[in-house]
């Protein structure tokens, strides 16, 4: 153990040492690198950026272990949270590239010239992303903690000054190419132990043409238990909930400001669709491998520790009982351990995994980095959106219009320090699991920002009246929601996790109804509007499309 | 500056617009619509695993990644159809960016 905890924390300190590195050879020195990396930031590159600030703690530390524990239910997360790209991409990210802001709260309070709607979607675009980074540090906190046998406590004390230090100092372009290099170690670090893995158990070396077969051994493994069977569906949940969650998570993830912004920082809305594309695909290849990781971990622990006697079981499993996520009784008293005694925590799955497989210490560590690396991701991006709603949208927009470039830098410094440090107490006594607090995060993000954003940029009538309605009622809609559900009172079987479905119409239909019972907006807005119908080269003026090709500017 | 016919821009909102909605369509189909009727396409199987869990566990991720790239490349043969130049997007589009 002792040398387990010298080579992990060797990789990860190599980790941040990288990620400060890089923040401080790309510090920002003007406001537009600050928040938008100054637009320059190529296709290919974003979507890698996109790719480490999408995927959180939750996704590299837990999602393999729901999968684990839920079969086919737990894939409405992998359906939601990939398909929410193709909303964003097709029906929100270019148009907004092209209307060329440096935030979300600034979109909808130009675009529907309100100061009222500004204010309340820097508002909600702090809450929503508080929310998120809470669970981030949290997820950080934990996973130092285990390593080096502290307190979470401490280990959250030391990400959020990690993160703190090098948000602050590199802005968006800093925080960009961290993001990048941070996606490219915790992509290694999932896929490593899961090539392993099959190697291990089929010969074959490529996890996502084997697991299938490991699939259907867990199955009649089941079935000689008499479980239900691994694969079949709404075993765990019902058909609505999964419906209402897959929902939830898919337009929650076109509207959450922190991905929304990163399509801010390229320079076309065609370099916007490619980000996309790119993104997807980046992040695919961690969702495609959680499957495989939750089937052979699944197969492990069934196969190997399942039928030892309990008096022989291998060293690791008293480390994690100790953490409280492994629990393990011989309830039958047979000697034997059997599949029903062995009760393992989602959190533990991915962490776990390489030591119950014995990949090896470098493997081990180098799961722990990357599982760090994804907690720090994210939170460096939900920094930067908080920071910018503050410091650009209500500072800058709303308080000081005449503030100087470097005001509102330290303003944005200040923001990012603040909220770090407060966030970081939050997450040194969490208030919920962590799961959970995530997907109502992306419950308030749908179900306040999507229909707004979805027909503020295609629908040229829509006014601020039906925008500040909508916010505010799909807001307390998606409050109310939860909390009638976490109370026991549910529609059609949806629970708590799954109250975008009941929000985001409620949303679309109190915008459309107060829009149209109220005055059209300013025809400069709609033209606008009809403007991001088409690419940057074409323009639309006076009811006329224009394309410039580089002779005469018109007066 | 040179004026677009209302026909012609007209023509390539709609080409894109409906772009859009066969993707979205064929998104919405592989997740939503296999969920739904899970149970029924359980009865099949792919690469050695029931088609429902196939599709939500790696078939409808893949279906939704090449939509993407599907989408960016016909859009970009879409502008050329319609003479738009990137370099020019660039150019214009770093000019007009609200960057205070």
């Amino acid at each position: 153990m002792e040398m387990q905890t010298f080579v992990s924390l060797g990789l990860i300190l190599a980790t941040f040492a990288l990620y400060i590195a890089i923040a401080y050879f790309n510090r920002a020195k003007q406001t537009s690198e600050f928040y938008v990396a100054s637009r320059g930031i190529p296709a290919f590159w974003n979507g890698m950026a996109i790719g480490g600030d999408w995927m959180s703690a939750a996704s590299f530390i837990g999602m393999a272990g729901t999968l684990m524990a839920l079969g086919y239910d737990g894939l409405a997360y992998i359906m939601g949270w990939t398909g929410g790209y193709l909303l964003l991409t097709f029906l929100l990210a270019p148009q907004l590239r092209k209307y060329g802001r440096f935030t979300v709260p600034e979109f909808i309070g130009d675009r529907f010239d309100s100061n009222t709607a500004r204010l309340i979607s820097a508002i909600a675009t702090i809450i929503i992303s508080f929310t998120y980074v809470i669970g981030q540090l949290s997820g950080s906190g934990v996973v130092i903690g285990r390593l080096f046998s502290i307190p979470a406590a401490y280990g959250t004390i030391i990400g959020v000054v990690i993160i703190a230090v090098y948000a602050s100092l590199g802005g968006m372009k800093g925080v960009t190419w961290t993001q990048v290099a941070q996606y490219l170690i915790l992509i290694i670090a999932y896929i490593v132990p899961i090539v392993f893995m099959s190697l291990q158990i089929t010969g074959n070396p490529l996890p996502w043409l084997t697991y299938g077969n490991v699939v259907n051994e867990i199955g009649a493994l089941d079935r000689e238990l008499g479980f239900t069977e691994y694969f079949a569906p709404f075993s765990e949940s019902d058909r609505s909930q999964f419906i209402a969650l897959m929902f939830t998570l898919m337009v929650g993830t076109a509207a959450l400001p922190h991905v929304i912004v990163r399509f801010y920082t390229v320079t076309t809305m065609k370099a916007a669709r490619w980000s996309g594309a790119w993104a997807l695909m980046f992040i695919g290849f961690l969702y495609l491998s959680a499957p495989a990781y939750a089937a052979f971990s699944r197969f492990i622990l069934m196969t190997e520790v399942a039928g030892q006697p309990i008096d022989q079981l291998p060293s690791w499993t008293t480390n994690w009982v100790d953490t409280g996520l492994l629990e393990i009784a011989d309830t039958n008293g047979d000697g034997i351990l059997d599949w029903s005694e062995i009760a393992v925590g989602n959190d533990m799955v991915v962490m776990a995994t390489p030591e119950i497989a014995n990949l090896g210490m470098f493997v081990i560590g180098l799961v722990a980095a990357g599982a760090m690396a994804a907690a720090l991701s994210t939170a460096g991006g939900l920094l930067i959106t908080i920071s910018s709603s503050f410091a650009h949208d209500i500072y800058y927009r709303l308080m000081n219009p005449t503030a100087t470039d470097k005001k509102r830098l330290n303003a944005g410094r200040i923001a990012i320090v603040a909220s770090t440090i407060v966030a970081g107490i939050i997450a040194l006594d969490p208030p919920g699991v962590i799961t959970q607090i995530v997907a109502w995060a992306f419950g308030l993000a749908g179900g306040t920002f999507f229909p707004v954003l979805f027909l503020g940029v295609w629908w040229k009538r829509m006014n601020k009246q039906g925008a500040i309605a909508g916010m505010l009622v799909g807001l307390a809609t998606t409050l109310t929601y939860i909390f009638l559900a976490l109370g026991g009172i549910t529609f059609l079987g949806i629970q708590d996790t799954g109250a975008g479905i009941i929000a985001v119409p409620v949303n679309f239909l109190t915008c459309i109804i107060v829009t149209l019972l109220t005055p059209a907006p300013a025809q400069h807005l709609q033209d606008d509007v009809v403007d991001l119908r088409y690419p940057e080269q074409m323009t639309y003026k006076n009811g006329e499309v224009w394309m410039n090709d580089g002779t005469e500017e018109d007066k | 500056m040179k004026k677009v016919e209302k026909k012609v821009a007209d023509a390539y909102f709609k080409t894109r617009t409906t772009m859009i909605a066969i993707f979205l369509f064929i998104g919405f189909l592989v997740s939503f619509g296999i969920v739904f009727f899970a149970e029924f396409f359980s009865q099949f199987t792919f690469l050695g695993v029931q088609f429902h869990y196939y599709m939500a566990s790696q078939g409808a991720v893949i279906v939704f990644i090449l939509l993407l790239f599907l989408n960016a490349i016909l859009n970009d043969r879409v502008d050329k159809k319609y003479g738009i130049d990137n370099d020019e997007n660039v150019r214009i589009s770093g000019g007009k960016t609200v960057d205070h």
